[in-house]
């Protein structure tokens, strides 16, 4: 067989093929085409197969491309007949029962809470800017929520109506010690700078509690996230620029700070934070100076070391970031609320 | 802490306008709270911090604005005409209780009219919110807001005696107040007496009997200190805050009191005529020097970060009413101060460090000096926790955050972890809530119920949160032993649940072996509990609440839980796992249906089957029990499940696997009298 021939039995083929395959309106057409035309034992495309080994060797190889490119379009135009009796055709198929617009079968995933997510962006971005992560109890003694954060007994901020003390047992012999919910993050500092020598760069946060009447603004139960930097030669200006970077990581913006003058016992000189934020100036938190006490307290020299601490509440800041106007939804957990992060 | 424009300007002329002594004095600590107009006034409203009780009076406000602006400070002399009479031929005052009243001061005038206020009088009162009564106690609450020492006026006639006795009050004695109410005064409070009955609430407030009326013709006038702390417990304790008792509470200017006593003096002569006694009694201790201060200036750019000049620290401090020392002078890196009697905060040379900073400005300290880097590193738990949610995310889980102190019938409906009674906060944290929980499930069973209320198809939750488990006798008195837990509550069966907690073990340490036993825990099913621990140690429980409980927790679906110590899987985990290396060759499965007696448990059988099966056993999966008395036999049981088949030197041949079940079979033939079921 010249090498003609044979090409013009194969587009004969091909045209044959694709018309039968165009036409079969059901299954069983389809499939009588296909063993028709594609069979192995004696579809008539085996049979053109086999004049192959007629051609003469130098015009073979394209004889052989020429066969696969045929045997490639039946098939492909069994795979276009099949699709579209299954209604998966393309857009030229004609009305088919798929409806593109039906939605999927979606896994249920879960969310972490939004408190969670922003103390999970506020550890990264101080993580980045050096400080390491610390715990401490949530139930503490009062030298450490107090005494050594520079709080007197005489202090306003130890009034047993400001604070959640626990009634303690009788049961211990002795003397038993106080013990009340935290009120502060702080306590983390002193622990932290009881057991380490400086310098120290860590951020401590957690639950804190505190006796306010929950309402839009407030919850007896709370999120705090401090951090504190300790070290020779910290100033004020470590503390400002410090802020700065963790506000513009946070915000993603290039905001501003500001300190007012304001009053912690446990800082010297003492400050509100503000930042610059859309043309005004929000509130961020309190922070100052170690104060002095508070290093004797540790057992560290404040003629040596200097440090700066930071509080911040992540309700609030958290609260801002994602519009909620009522920080108790932070505590009902109603799933529609947390499906919404 | 209000203000009023037109007062102010009494002691210093406000030559700026509003806002900008709003704006300025915020950043030097008076905080802003709001501007009104009163009149023809303005009374701006700051926030005092409870360092400065000097900012609690007019005089101090303008002091502030002086010094920020450089502006004169004008403060009255207070010298009224005295008479001939002496005081002391008029009244005796003693102090029987100085721990609770450290100064007492009287002064008597004799003779005043008693009537209505002048109008500048009544229109700076009502600037500042305090209504008008007559001009005596007018003046007594002009001077205290001028100042900020409260004052008290006693109808000297009223007073028995007459006598002034500061003590502690009798066994049950009482006082009617001016507020007409009756209180039961408690040992521990400072009482004014006079030689019978007590007069006054000290520093709180005073007695209605004694209370100047327009039939007074003398006037005692107090003017004292008393204890903060004596004062706020018992002003708390009587439920009576006044603006007496919150200046005293922050204590008063010492040497201000006598200031304060003649100033109120010379005012009731002024709007109420009358003549004052010669001199005054003043009983008690007499005020302190108050010690010298030395600011070291080099400790203003080690802690500021900020250089500031010396003449300009020097002008702020003095400013201040500070006093430079003769032998401050001498010395050029350093500044000797004594600091006002005002100023009680002012006794370290940090305070100083503040103050010229505050006044200085902070907006003078630069946001962008670069701060060394150090490195950090994630905590283990942090990361162990990260892992927990992700896995917890992925299983279709929502994190809940519940409150950390539940109420008597939620600690006591689960106690999985201690038996000892949970801690109690003396003030419930929030509507009944006092015991610190022992157990976070309650918690999730109470959020639970807050979503099937609002008809939430599906209540998956999460929490990692803290427990409070009471101080035992063998760790001694203490604080309490806090421990991070995983709780679940789900509204999936209890084999799907374990099948999370599993999850989270394995993601944590993926060659990990639970140990598994009946849980006994009252609130779950028996017959789908379990305890689980991992390497000895107790790590979680999981089951299906009991119908019972789910309505004792007022639920309406079954829920399982589970609670999952956090402490062993940190100890446990293996955050970076090492790379085994995989075989190139396909896997080979057999599925096993063996028969065992109804005693025999799955983990035996595991245990035997991994012994048995050799290097090739890649997976071995439980499927399912069958039990079937007709065909099994009565107490007998069919274990399904699934080997997964695969050789590191080749591609496994159905032979050479059936072999490896086989083994495998005869083992548990031998071990537990099992056997293969018949297809």
């Amino acid at each position: 067989m010249i090498l003609k021939d044979f090409l013009a039995e194969l587009d004969a083929l091909a045209r044959e093929a694709t018309a039968a395959l165009q036409a079969a309106g059901d299954p069983a057409a389809i499939e009588a085409a296909r063993i028709q035309f594609l069979g192995m034992k004696s579809g008539r495309l085996r049979g053109v197969q086999k004049g192959l080994a007629g051609i003469p060797p130098a015009d073979r190889p394209s004889a052989g491309k020429r066969f696969n490119e045929v045997k490639h379009a039946i098939e492909a135009a069994l795979e276009a007949a099949q699709a579209r009796l299954a209604g998966a055709a393309g857009p030229h198929a004609g009305p088919t029962r798929f409806d593109p617009t039906v939605p999927g079968h979606r896994p249920r995933t879960g969310h972490v809470h939004p408190i969670s997510q922003t103390i999970e962006d506020l550890k990264d971005i101080m993580g980045r800017l050096g400080f390491t992560v610390a715990y401490g109890p949530e139930v503490e003694d009062e030298w450490h929520n107090f005494e050594a954060l520079n709080i007197p007994l005489e202090h306003p901020a130890r009034d047993p109506l400001d604070n959640f003390y626990l009634a303690t047992a009788a049961a211990g012999a002795g003397h038993t010690k106080a013990m009340l919910l935290r009120s502060q993050t702080s306590t983390v500092q002193i622990r932290v700078m009881e057991r380490v020598r400086p310098p120290v760069r860590i951020i401590s946060l957690g639950r804190v509690y505190r006796p306010d009447d929950a309402d839009a603004t407030h919850y007896p139960m709370f999120h705090q996230i401090e951090g504190l930097l300790v070290d020779r030669r910290v100033t004020m200006a470590d503390l400002k620029s410090v802020l700065r970077l963790f506000a513009r990581s946070f915000f993603q913006d290039d905001v501003h700070i500001r300190f007012r003058p304001s009053f912690f016992p446990f800082t010297e000189p003492s400050v509100e934070v503000d930042m610059s934020w859309h043309g005004r100036w929000i509130e961020m938190g309190g922070a100052g100076m170690v104060d002095p006490n508070v290093f004797r307290a540790v057992g560290y020299d404040p003629e040596e070391v200097s440090g700066f601490a930071f509080g911040l509440g992540i309700e609030r800041i958290c609260a801002r970031r994602h519009n909620v106007t009522d920080i108790r939804e932070f505590f009902k957990n109603d799933v529609r609320f947390l499906h919404q992060f | 802490m209000l203000v009023s424009w037109n007062w102010l300007q009494e002691y210093v002329p406000l030559s700026m306008r509003v806002e900008e002594l709003e704006e300025r004095l915020m950043m030097a600590g008076l905080n802003h709270e709001s501007t009104q107009r009163v009149g023809q006034d303005l009374a701006i409203d700051l926030e005092v911090t409870s360092n400065r009780p000097d900012c609690l009076g007019h005089v101090g406000i303008a002091r502030e604005i002086a010094v920020l602006w450089d502006l004169p400070l004008a403060v009255p002399a207070a010298q009224p005409a005295e008479g001939r009479t002496s005081v002391a031929d008029l009244v005796r005052v003693q102090i029987d209780c100085p721990d609770l009243c450290p100064r007492y001061t009287a002064r008597v005038l004799r003779g005043v009219r008693v009537g209505p206020s002048p109008d500048w009088l009544v229109q700076r009162l009502a600037a500042v919110g305090i209504p008008a009564i007559n001009n005596v106690v007018d003046v007594s609450n002009y001077v205290m807001m001028e100042c900020g020492q409260p004052l008290h006026t006693f109808d000297y006639a009223k007073l028995r005696g007459p006598e002034i006795i500061v003590r502690r009050p009798a066994p049950g004695e009482t006082i009617t107040a001016i507020d007409h109410k009756t209180y039961r005064l408690e040992p521990g409070m400072c009482v004014i007496a006079d030689a019978e009955v007590p007069v006054a609430i000290g520093g709180v407030m005073g007695g209605a009997e004694t209370e100047v009326s327009r039939s007074t013709r003398d006037v005692l006038v107090e003017a004292a200190e008393f204890d903060p702390v004596s004062i706020r417990t018992t002003a708390r304790g009587l439920g009576l805050h006044s603006t007496s008792s919150y200046r005293f509470e922050r204590r008063v200017d010492p040497a201000g009191v006598d200031w304060a006593s003649r100033r109120c003096c010379e005012l009731i002569l002024e709007t109420a005529g009358g003549e004052l006694a010669c001199g005054a009694l003043d009983v008690g201790r007499p005020p302190e020097a108050r010690q010298p201060i030395v600011l070291r200036l080099a400790q203003l750019p080690r802690i500021l970060g900020i250089q500031i000049e010396p003449e300009r620290v020097r002008k702020i401090l003095l400013a201040l009413g500070n006093v430079e020392t003769p032998a401050s002078l001498a010395c050029e890196e350093t500044l000797t101060v004594i600091p006002p009697s005002w100023r009680p905060d002012l006794t370290r040379e940090i305070d100083l460090v503040e103050e010229v900073a505050r006044i200085h400005g902070y907006d003078r300290i630069p946001e962008d000096v670069s701060v060394p880097m150090a490195p950090s590193s994630r905590l283990r738990e942090d990361r162990v926790m990260e892992k927990i949610r992700q896995v917890l995310v992925a299983a279709g889980f929502d994190e809940a955050i519940t409150l950390s102190v539940v109420d008597e019938a939620a600690a006591r409906a689960m106690r999985p972890w201690t038996d000892a009674e949970p801690l109690q906060s003396l003030t419930p944290v929030i509507r009944g809530a006092d015991r610190l929980r022992t157990s976070l499930v309650p918690s999730l069973l109470a959020a639970r119920r807050t979503n099937e209320a609002l008809a939430n198809p599906e209540i998956e939750l999460f929490e990692i949160a803290k427990v409070y488990l009471p101080a035992t006798r063998e760790r001694g008195p203490g604080l309490p032993d806090e421990q991070w837990m995983l709780g679940l509550t789900s509204g999936r069966d209890y084999a799907a649940v374990r099948g999370v907690v599993e999850a989270v073990v394995a993601a944590l340490n993926r060659s990990a072996t639970l140990e598994a036993e009946e849980s006994q825990i009252e609130l779950l099913d028996p017959q789908a509990s379990c305890r689980l621990r991992i390497a000895g140690q107790p790590l979680a429980y999981v089951g299906r609440v009991r119908p019972e409980a789910i309505k004792q927790f007022d639920l309406r679906g079954p829920t399982c839980v589970a609670e999952v110590r956090i402490a062993p899987l940190v100890a446990k985990a293996d955050l970076v796992p090492a790379y085994d290396p995989l075989s190139p060759y396909p896997a080979v499965s057999r599925d096993v249906n063996l028969v065992v007696a109804e005693a025999v448990r799955w983990a035996r059988v595991a245990v035997t089957v991994r012994q048995s099966a050799g290097p090739e056993l890649e997976d071995l999966a439980y499927r399912d029990t069958y039990r079937d008395p007709q065909r099994l036999g009565p107490d007998k049981k069919s274990l399904l499940f699934t080997l997964t088949l695969r050789s590191k030197e080749g591609t496994l041949t159905n032979a050479q696997a059936d072999e490896v079940r086989n083994r495998i079979v005869a083992a548990c033939r031998q071990e537990f009298a099992a056997e293969l079921r018949a297809g």
